[in-house]
């Protein structure tokens, strides 16, 4: 159901390209010195599209009040937390797996040697992101100035992750063994974990009408 | 609704906590001893210390406040909560200026990117925004569920915030840190004191903050 409003994919999509050109055109230096940057802007760049594609979401059950209907429907409201988490994640994955070559052609930098570590790894860091970003914007939806609220929730709870997510990145690229960066996959592990479990089990709490 | 202050018990429990506090300050600045190469900025620190301690005890309340009004389904619990995310807040600002202060002439720059620092530099900014969704948040009674969870998530965020900051660059984390426990007892006990005289005008500063958010809703609700 979610997938047939591609809306949200696209406007994700060409969101997170016109981050590369912003990013292509305000960092003209060397490219030895942007390589050393490019893990952060690549996920700068997701943080940016996760923040759209988390408030679009959400924004559909809102615009159309369809949010009561959903919640009052006979399931477990944990499971609608799932089911809206694992959508999310469809989401930020399918427009990174779609971005990820333009974003290193763009910027004139080589692709990860380890192409598919790089994505694996990602695909985890998606899912602690998305469970995050779900919780957040269940939270601040249904309130007024919702697109401001989130971003300003947000991003001081996806700090640790971004942080994670560039250094396991960036040593990827790098070719780094896993030794050095296995704490990094831990926390965001962890990250997966323990939002997991909360957005389950506070859901409930903060649907009710 | 009785003005707070017409309660004996609480009038007694504020004279207590303003005198030891004036006490706290006399003692920092007159008694506790100096440092050889840290002079004055050392005594930030009787401040700085406490101010922290109170500012998590601060969002550790909230947290159980949120469990509390899950559980018990009642709103007074969410008056603690907002109390003690203000307090808490002031607090963590209070850190936030006095932490720079004592750096400037020790590690010779206001800011470094040292965990406790950033652990409270970033929860300082959500409960910015935790504050901005209560003012914007429409119906009262979703917001006070939803800021609950909200008091929730952020602190259950701590150790991991804390974690992957003091992981990201050990470099940065390598700068001389004070340990308390190793100081002279004249230091140590000062110190003590010091947040435990915090950790009592806490107590004050919360109580009353109750008051005045439980006075306003019922006068709003007379209204």
């Amino acid at each position: 159901m979610e997938l047939r409003s591609k809306q949200i994919i696209l406007s994700m999509l060409f969101f997170g390209l016109a981050i590369i050109l912003i990013f292509a055109f305000s960092s003209n230096v060397a490219k030895v010195i942007l390589s050393n940057y490019a893990p952060g802007m690549f996920w700068l760049m997701n943080l940016f599209i996760v923040v759209l594609g988390a408030h679009r979401s959400f924004a559909y059950e809102k615009e159309f009040d369809a949010f009561s209907i959903l919640i009052s429907s006979p399931v477990d409201r944990g499971i609608i937390f799932i089911a809206k988490w694992i959508s999310g994640f469809l989401f930020i994955t399918i427009t990174q797996l779609v971005i990820f070559i333009p974003f290193f052609k763009l910027l004139l930098l080589d692709i990860p040697l380890e192409t598919f570590l790089f994505i694996s790894t990602a695909l985890l860091i998606n899912l602690a992101i998305m469970a995050v970003a779900n919780l957040v914007s269940g939270i601040v939806i249904r309130s007024n100035f919702s697109e401001i609220l989130l971003p300003l929730l947000l991003f001081p709870l996806l700090s640790p992750l971004i942080i994670a997510a560039t250094k396991i990145s960036k040593s990827i690229i790098n070719l780094e063994s896993f030794a050095i960066w296995n704490v990094w996959v831990l926390i965001v592990a962890s990250v997966v974990v323990i939002f997991g479990l909360a957005g389950y089990a506070l859901f409930d709490h903060i649907v009710e009408e | 609704m009785e003005l707070f202050y017409n309660n004996k018990k609480n009038l007694i429990f504020l004279i207590i906590a303003i005198i030891l506090f004036v006490v706290n300050l006399i003692n920092i600045i007159f008694f506790t001893p100096m440092i050889v190469d840290q002079h004055w900025a050392q005594k930030i620190f009787y401040v700085h210390v406490p101010s922290a301690w109170v500012g998590f005890v601060g969002y550790l309340i909230v947290m159980i406040s949120g469990f509390m009004l899950f559980i018990k389904n009642d709103n007074r619990w969410d008056d603690v909560a907002l109390a003690s995310a203000e307090i808490g807040t002031f607090f963590m600002a209070l850190v936030l200026v006095t932490g720079p202060v004592w750096a400037k002439p020790i590690w010779g720059t206001p800011w470094i990117w040292e965990p406790r620092l950033t652990t409270t530099l970033i929860l300082f900014l959500y409960y910015m925004g935790y504050f901005m969704f209560r003012s914007f948040g429409g119906n009262i009674e979703r917001v006070r569920r939803q800021a609950a969870a909200l008091g929730i998530i952020a602190f259950i965020n701590v150790p991991i915030i804390f974690l992957s900051v003091q992981f990201w660059e050990p470099e940065i984390q390598s700068h001389p840190q004070v340990e308390m426990a190793s100081q002279p007892p004249e230091i140590l006990y000062s110190f003590l004191f010091s947040l435990t005289i915090f950790s009592i005008l806490f107590a004050v500063m919360l109580q009353y903050r109750v008051h005045l958010i439980r006075t306003k809703n019922l006068l709003k609700s007379n209204v």
